[in-house]
């Protein structure tokens, strides 16, 4: 069984739009209208859980959900014939907004809440639930941002139990939620440098600090590290090998990011699940990413479409 | 058809030692009228309703009424829910439990929902574990 964990779940709400209008005094000079818009369940870890249910991969989504928007984000992953296991919490699950600028799809402008508050007892509740669930599960990812009221090193605890219980663990996050997790050693680590392009003091804005980072976590016992480098390439690190897989496409093309970096996750567990090699894995993991992220649609669904794009990736030893 | 294509994949269950007070908060927030108790192997081994616990927090002399517009206010009761607050959920839930199994046929989660008036019919997989449950609107969706 596959478990995904999103601790700070959200709906991303997506509008694309031909200009953004700032200031004026007239409704026609500061009025900016949505040629298209998409309303989704969203977060790392639930975005993943619908690339694979997609896939026609059986997973379960955890986490905690509130209010209005929790229910949405609950159907939504119910609709995708994702099996659901929520934590009910006080406050309102978030609402994420993306703009889409036509022609800067790839420059999106980003308006992130911070998330409904968990508290000592949600969280009790919730670690009950994992303990159960991690006795049946072969892969555990932990994905995105803590909301308010989590402890930096709750995804540690988490990587801890799912390794007793014989999982592989995946972190996709960044800050302190990851750098807390990494001395628990997960099995393949995915840093979210959206917010800075550092971890742990090391520079992941170069091709040669983010082999120099990833190098030190391998050593201390995470088996693969996947780094971003450029929109359409990432550095892969293992204790073997360090491969650049690259996608032959244009920045400009890409249409939609939100989601893509998970898709890649999505791509490629589903492919380790089938006992496939880890190359074609990474190729088959970065052609979902970039077929995501060329169309609006938030997650792709087509396996044979997701095989044609891997003609557009090289994977590389670096 | 089998169950398990109709039914809701939805694990939200609790143990047996969640207190009433925050059972109440969960059937609340989740909208569900009932909630599956697990064990710690996420086996089914009761399951506890709103109904369950409006029972539970009536006066010791219910019993002997006839209709709850015996009672003289809602202190009484608002008193008695009080007091049961803190009680693990398993002195109130029904331990036997109402389910199928995820590769029964269809049309037997319907004869039980009709026939016993459920609003949710849990199901199961083969070692006993919670994996879903039918609800009437899964088996209204389904049949139009």
């Amino acid at each position: 069984m596959i478990i995904t964990v999103t601790p700070n779940p959200a709906i991303d709400k997506i509008y694309g739009i031909d200009r953004l209008k700032v200031g004026g005094i007239t409704q026609d000079e500061f009025l900016t209208r949505a040629t298209w818009s998409d309303t989704s369940a969203g977060g790392k870890g639930i975005n993943v859980s619908i690339f694979l249910a997609r896939m026609g991969m059986e997973n379960v989504a955890m986490g905690f959900v509130g209010g209005h928007t929790g229910h949405v984000v609950v159907r939504d992953l119910r609709d995708e014939g994702v099996t659901t296991n929520f934590v009910w919490v006080q406050e309102e699950t978030r609402t994420n907004v993306t703009i889409l600028e036509h022609g800067r799809e790839h420059i999106p402008i980003l308006i992130n809440e911070a998330g409904a508050s968990v508290s000592q007892q949600e969280i009790s509740r919730f670690m009950r639930r994992y303990k159960r669930m991690i006795k049946q599960a072969s892969w555990v990812v932990l994905g995105g941002s803590l909301p308010p009221g989590i402890p930096d090193d709750f995804y540690r605890g988490l990587v801890e139990l799912a390794k007793e219980a014989g999982a592989k663990v995946v972190v996709s996050a960044g800050g302190s939620a990851l750098t807390h997790a990494l001395p628990a050693c997960p099995y393949l680590v995915k840093p979210d440098i959206r917010e800075r392009l550092s971890m742990e003091g090391a520079d992941l804005s170069t091709r040669e600090g983010i082999i120099t980072a990833g190098k030190s976590m391998v050593a201390c016992g995470v088996e693969m590290i996947i780094v971003s480098h450029e929109f359409t390439g990432d550095i892969v690190i293992t204790r073997d090998d360090i491969w650049e897989i690259k996608a032959r496409v244009s920045a400009t093309a890409l249409k939609n990011l939100v989601g893509a970096d998970d898709a890649l996750l999505g791509g490629l567990i589903f492919k380790l699940k089938q006992d496939s090699g880890i190359e074609e894995a990474l190729r088959f993991g970065m052609a979902a990413s970039i077929l995501c992220a060329e169309s609006r649609k938030k997650i792709c669904q087509d396996v044979g479409q997701i095989e044609a794009e891997m003609a557009h990736i090289t994977l590389e030893r670096a | 058809m089998k169950v398990r294509e109709i039914m809701t994949k939805d694990l939200t269950a609790e143990e047996k030692t969640v207190p009433v007070r925050e059972l109440i908060f969960i059937l609340d927030s989740s909208e569900m009228p009932n909630v599956p108790i697990v064990d710690e192997e996420g086996k089914l081994i009761g399951v506890i309703s709103e109904k369950d616990l409006i029972k539970a927090a009536l006066p010791g002399y219910f019993e002997m009424l006839h209709s709850t517009s015996f009672i003289p206010d809602m202190n009484q009761l608002a008193k008695k829910l009080a007091q049961i607050a803190d009680d693990p959920i398993e002195k109130y839930m029904q331990r036997d439990v109402i389910c199928v199994e995820e590769d029964d046929d269809d049309l037997q989660a319907a004869d039980l929902i009709i026939r016993k008036n459920l609003k949710n019919l849990f199901v199961v997989g083969k070692e006993g574990r919670l994996v879903g449950v039918v609800r009437r609107i899964d088996l209204l969706e389904h049949l139009l």
